[in-house]
């Protein structure tokens, strides 16, 4: 067990310069996942130990039932460790209370979904707006003319999910993960959904993002071509990382 | 944003909502309406007796202020000695029997002398005043309900009476017979139910209250101006309690049907509140949609409610013409509030219910 959550180090995907002093937005430290099925535990996370540093965009492998959603979950503060840390941007998960980790998810993290997830009753236009109305700060029509000409939106707003392709669905869910600058991405599969060119697509979106932006991205993947957006490619099985935790 | 939201979701489930808003619409006509048709009742009934334009009106001791309810105990002789007092113009005697053959009536017995001298007489439309022992006069409201036709036989109190004349309405009772007759039906020789006193100028009706108190004590001396405002549902026994009762079923099934209606909603909706979760809305937030939500259908439902209600009312008086129903702004409001109470305790379940979901959970949803 302690060789298999030991960390491994490897080169990363693509290599990185970064500042020596450069903090990780990032740290999870012997994080574990135990689900109670029954009378059964079932461990989803045994252990995991990386470092993500703010500008990467990491993509994490692995096969199914391995614990990459559920990875995900933790680290944006959607679902409670139940061992070990997880600290984004200096702030350690494990004990806040389910308040106060919604309150870190609303300012620190943007999620992208497999499903989209968008609000079937509002337009492209309102499900980003919402995301900036929940973040609390208002709304900023900058930022919003910014990040929508970004992705390619300025004329889809005022349609309703039902009206996209899902292309266009998932450029929304962009849109409305980074519309109020969170600290990182988190996303879960987004092209899981689309297409071979559509995935390019947006996936060559989130590279731009990160590029032209500085975003701090991780997905999740099981395409290993689309983990190669990433500069960084983390490989999981049975709830730990196999390859490539940490860059250093 | 959240008023856009909650807009969006109301008309994203059109029949939903259309029946959500229908059943709290019929809460709130049904409050109003059983409010309006009880209060109605009493306001129009006490308007008819002020109508009759008498200062005072005196009772037997405990006797209701619904005359219908009293009986016949008081001997008439009583109207001799009540004419002697210094501040009294006039005595009319008034025996009154409830009907409740063909509908439900109060009839007045009168002496048509002392009731016009009091009343200043009826204004007749058609027919004449009583001449024969078995006449009857109706008013117009019921000649017009009951489609009654001067001449004809009216078959009441167990007795067939000839319309003598159709009268405008406003004089106390709607039908009005010879007292010796309705006397002489019921078994009341010499009896009068209440005695309506015209005083000699109104500003001596305090002292011929007074008066009367010092003949009859014991009695119940009512000056008329005040009668109005004691015509309440509080004067009836019970009558508070059958509102209040009405209006706990109007609240329940306001509560039951938002609760089912929101309850069906965020279960329909819990992928999008998982959504909002990763979005990082607090459980205040979630709270907020979803008792907005409730607020919004309400009030739609306030408003169809009271256009119900107008509806009921018209249709109501198109059948029964002599009907009133009171819609009046208090109850308006009160119905409002009713309403939305009642809409958001049915909905503090599923609000709380949805702010406690679990984010992964609820967005692994299908």
């Amino acid at each position: 067990m302690q060789n298999a959550t030991k960390m491994i180090l490897s080169a990363p995907v693509c290599s990185l310069v970064r500042e020596p002093a450069l903090e990780p937005i990032l740290k999870t430290e012997n994080l574990w996942k135990v689900y109670r099925t029954g009378k059964v535990d079932v461990p989803a996370l045994r252990g995991i130990n990386v470092e993500i540093f703010p500008g990467e965009f990491v993509s994490v492998m692995g096969p199914s039932g391995c614990g990459k959603s559920t990875f995900l979950h933790v680290i944006g503060g959607l679902a409670q460790a139940t061992k070990g840390h997880v600290l984004l941007d200096g702030n350690d998960l494990t004990g806040m209370t389910d308040a106060a980790r919604t309150l870190l998810r609303r300012h620190k993290v943007g999620f992208v979904f497999q499903k989209f997830n968008l609000l079937p009753t509002l337009d492209a236009y309102h499900n980003i707006a919402l995301a900036q109305h929940i973040h609390g700060d208002g709304f900023d029509p900058h930022r919003f003319e910014v990040v929508t000409k970004l992705l390619g939106l300025s004329d889809r707003l005022h349609h309703k999910p039902s009206e996209l392709s899902g292309g266009e669905q998932q450029r929304v869910a962009l849109a409305r993960a980074i519309i109020s600058e969170p600290k990182i991405v988190l996303a879960d599969e987004p092209t899981g959904n689309l297409d071979t060119k559509t995935s390019e697509t947006v996936l060559a979106l989130l590279r731009q993002l990160n590029k032209e932006l500085g975003q701090t991205i991780v997905m999740i993947t099981h395409n290993p071509e689309a983990a190669t957006y990433g500069n960084r490619v983390l490989h999981m099985r049975d709830g730990i990382v196999v390859d490539g935790p940490a860059v250093h | 944003m959240i008023g856009h939201l909650i807009l969006r979701n109301a008309m994203h489930r059109p029949v939903r909502t259309a029946i959500t808003v229908l059943a709290v619409a019929v809460e709130v006509m049904l409050v109003m309406i059983v409010v309006g048709l009880t209060s109605g009742l009493m306001y129009e009934s006490a308007k008819r007796t002020e109508g009759i334009g008498a200062d005072i009106m005196v009772q037997p001791p405990s006797a209701s202020i619904f005359m219908a309810f009293s009986g016949a105990p008081m001997p008439i002789s009583i109207g001799g000695k009540l004419l002697q007092l210094d501040y009294v113009h006039a005595v009319a005697p008034v025996l009154i029997q409830f009907n409740s053959v063909n509908g439900l009536d109060i009839v007045y017995g009168i002496q048509p002398d002392t009731f016009n001298a009091v009343s200043g007489g009826f204004v007749v439309r058609q027919g004449t005043e009583l001449v024969g022992a078995n006449d009857i006069l109706v008013d117009d409201v019921y000649a017009r309900a009951k489609k009654v036709k001067v001449g004809q036989t009216l078959h009441i109190l167990e007795h067939d009476f000839r319309v003598a004349g159709i009268v405008e309405h406003g004089k106390g009772a709607r039908l009005f017979v010879f007292m010796s007759t309705l006397q002489e039906m019921s078994g009341a020789r010499d009896k009068a139910s209440v005695f309506f006193i015209k005083c000699d100028r109104s500003d001596h009706t305090a002292a011929a209250v007074d008066e009367v108190h010092s003949l009859l004590p014991g009695y119940e001396v009512r000056p008329l101006k005040d009668f109005l405002s004691l015509m309440t549902s509080s004067s009836i026994p019970a009558l508070g309690a059958f509102i209040n009762v009405m209006i706990a079923i109007a609240v329940g099934i306001g509560f039951l049907v938002i609760f089912l209606s929101m309850y069906t909603t965020i279960i329909e909706r819990t992928r999008e509140i998982g959504v909002l979760k990763a979005l990082g809305a607090s459980k205040v937030y979630i709270v907020e949609i979803i008792l907005s939500e409730t607020t919004l259908l309400c009030l739609g439902g306030v408003a169809c409610g009271i256009g119900l209600s107008y509806l009921v009312r018209m249709i109501s008086l198109r059948i029964w013409p002599s009907l009133t129903i009171l819609i009046t702004p208090k109850w308006m409001l009160l119905s409002t509030l009713i309403a939305i109470v009642g809409g958001l305790l049915g909905a503090a379940y599923p609000a709380w219910l949805a702010s406690r979901k679990d984010p992964v959970e609820a967005l692994a949803y299908e």
